[in-house]
């Protein structure tokens, strides 16, 4: 479904990630595994379009998308949802997630589908719709930032670090629902720290270290790769 | 009693041009994240291009100001393309630079078209009537009216449609607006396009009861920047807020202090409601 050939981006001289490769086939959670910096974001922001390789291609459903602006790639399916949420503060909850079939916005009728939808995944939404999205706590921002990219009925939804500054219980319902969502026919890469519960629901995985990709294989590999557990799972 | 009701009026309708050049401005902070000091020049494009639409084609008050602010929304969205589109990557000083140089070049311009002098507009709206023992004058009564629908529609354009929301989104989250699918060089274009119209709007509402010169946007400008600081920075309600606020300050004071110090009410205004409030009366909040 989405593949990543060799891509290579940079900030200036400084080279965020190299020679990056990766293949995400539907229906799939795909993880990211890695510390601050190592590289995950920038690959995420290169696959939306808000970087440009410098060298390389990413190819989604087998045609090159690194020409197409971020508003053609959402169009395209591929939603992401930003690490700091990027939500509109002063907008309510359901403005928000009305923003977010932006894409779809003259099919009336499957917009109000799909926030229904989303409310029955996120019932807080439903409760807080009226409110200003800046209001929320850290647990419901990002349950708005996920309603918010499933708004656009993305085939593939990347997530960069859900389950960051969240307490343990929220963290758990939110892998809960990532679940559910794939489950319900989203493909989803997941960028994560939280090694342990993200290879839990994932298929497979790829260990960013500084801009490379260092290790990958199934889940199973990585929680049984000795490398891995010492450094992200600490078990 | 009958004084203060005359001067509620004029300020209604000096308010409603703050307003409307408050407006366009706010809207353009959103995208641009700098006051636009070029927006004073488009005020100014704009009355001149109603005035000369009438002098030279004699085409009727209103349709003078039709083409007016669909010109003067075209310079602007040209503004965006060639200056500030090139920089969105730079930093705000940069901005700002430009924008000055943009304000020196369309004044320089209005120079060498127009020439300096004063120019008076005439408007077919000149008779006077009375309502409720008040003089008023047509102009001014259309004055207010325009404005107010004006700000309706921008009102319900922003709330009710799904390209204006999207001018709401991408003040409050760039990225997070390009992110759901909206094509931010689109919606940047809308709101020069728009800040523009409101600016020719606002000019050639109030050049018939002032005059027509190349410096026309100064004082307007600066008393948009007090209103926008006194709203808070992007505020839509703010502005609207702030311009009216200005009017009535400024005709009251007119009045009732004297009117030699009409112009500067707007900046004592300024500095009070700073000391009290810094952030302004319709803040946003930090993020």
């Amino acid at each position: 479904m989405l593949s990543l050939r060799d891509v290579s981006v940079q900030y200036g001289n400084y080279t965020a990630i190299q020679n990056i490769n990766i293949e995400v086939r539907s229906g799939e959670i795909v993880v990211l595994l890695g510390a601050n910096g190592a590289g995950k974001s920038t690959t995420f922001r290169t696959i939306s379009g808000l970087n440009k390789p410098a060298t390389g291609d990413i190819f989604f459903e087998g045609s090159s998308i690194c020409s197409l602006t971020p508003d053609k790639i959402v169009k395209a399916g591929i939603v992401q949802c930003a690490e700091d949420r990027k939500l509109f503060p002063e907008m309510s909850v359901q403005e928000n997630l009305m923003m977010g079939a932006y894409v779809h916005r003259r099919k009336k009728k499957e917009i109000k589908h799909t926030l229904e939808e989303v409310f029955e995944l996120f019932p807080i939404l439903h409760e807080k719709r009226n409110q200003a999205a800046g209001s929320l706590s850290g647990g419901q921002q990002q349950m708005l930032a996920i309603g918010r990219a499933l708004m656009s009925k993305p085939e593939l939804m990347l997530l960069d670090e859900p389950s960051i500054g969240l307490a343990p219980l929220i963290v758990e319902q939110m892998f809960e629902s990532i679940q559910q969502i794939n489950q319900d026919g989203t493909t989803i890469l997941l960028a994560e720290q939280n090694a342990h519960a993200a290879l839990s629901i994932a298929n497979k995985g790829y260990v960013y270290e500084n801009g490379n990709i260092v290790v990958e294989g199934s889940s199973k590999e990585l929680f049984a790769n000795e490398e891995v557990r010492k450094a992200y799972i600490g078990a | 009693m009958d004084v203060l009701f005359q001067q509620l009026f004029n300020g209604l309708t000096v308010g409603s041009v703050y307003s409307l050049v408050a407006l366009g401005l706010t809207l353009v902070y959103g995208i641009l994240h700098i006051p636009n000091f070029a927006h004073g020049a488009l005020y100014m494009v704009g009355a001149y291009i109603t005035y000369t639409m009438m002098t030279s084609l004699g085409l009727h008050y209103v349709f003078a100001i039709v083409v007016s602010i669909i010109s003067v929304g075209l310079i602007s969205v040209l503004m965006e393309r060639i200056v500030f589109h090139p920089l969105r990557d730079s930093t705000p000083i940069q901005h700002k630079v430009a924008a000055i140089g943009v304000l020196l070049f369309l004044e320089a311009l209005a120079h060498y078209i127009w020439g300096a002098d004063y120019q008076q507009m005439v408007t077919p709206y000149g008779q006077v009537i009375e309502v409720f023992g008040l003089t008023l004058t047509m102009q001014r009564i259309l004055i207010v009216v325009t404005a107010i629908v004006a700000m309706i529609l921008l009102y319900l354009f922003l709330k009710k449609t799904y390209t204006g929301a999207s001018i709401i989104a991408m003040a409050q989250n760039r990225e997070g607006a390009h992110l759901m699918g909206i094509n931010t060089n689109k919606v940047a274009m809308l709101t020069f396009f728009i800040a523009g119209v409101l600016a020719a709007l606002g000019a050639s509402l109030t050049s018939p009861i002032n005059l027509v010169f190349p410096s026309m946007g100064h004082l307007v400008i600066l008393k948009a920047f007090v209103i926008i600081i006194i709203g808070g920075m992007g505020s839509i309600p703010g502005a609207i807020l702030g311009g009216y606020i200005l009017g009535f300050s400024e005709s009251i004071g007119a009045t009732y202090i004297s009117s030699d110090y009409s112009d500067i009410i707007a900046f004592v205004l300024l500095i009070i409601i700073l000391t009290i409030k810094p952030q302004g009366i319709f803040a946003k909040g930090e993020a």
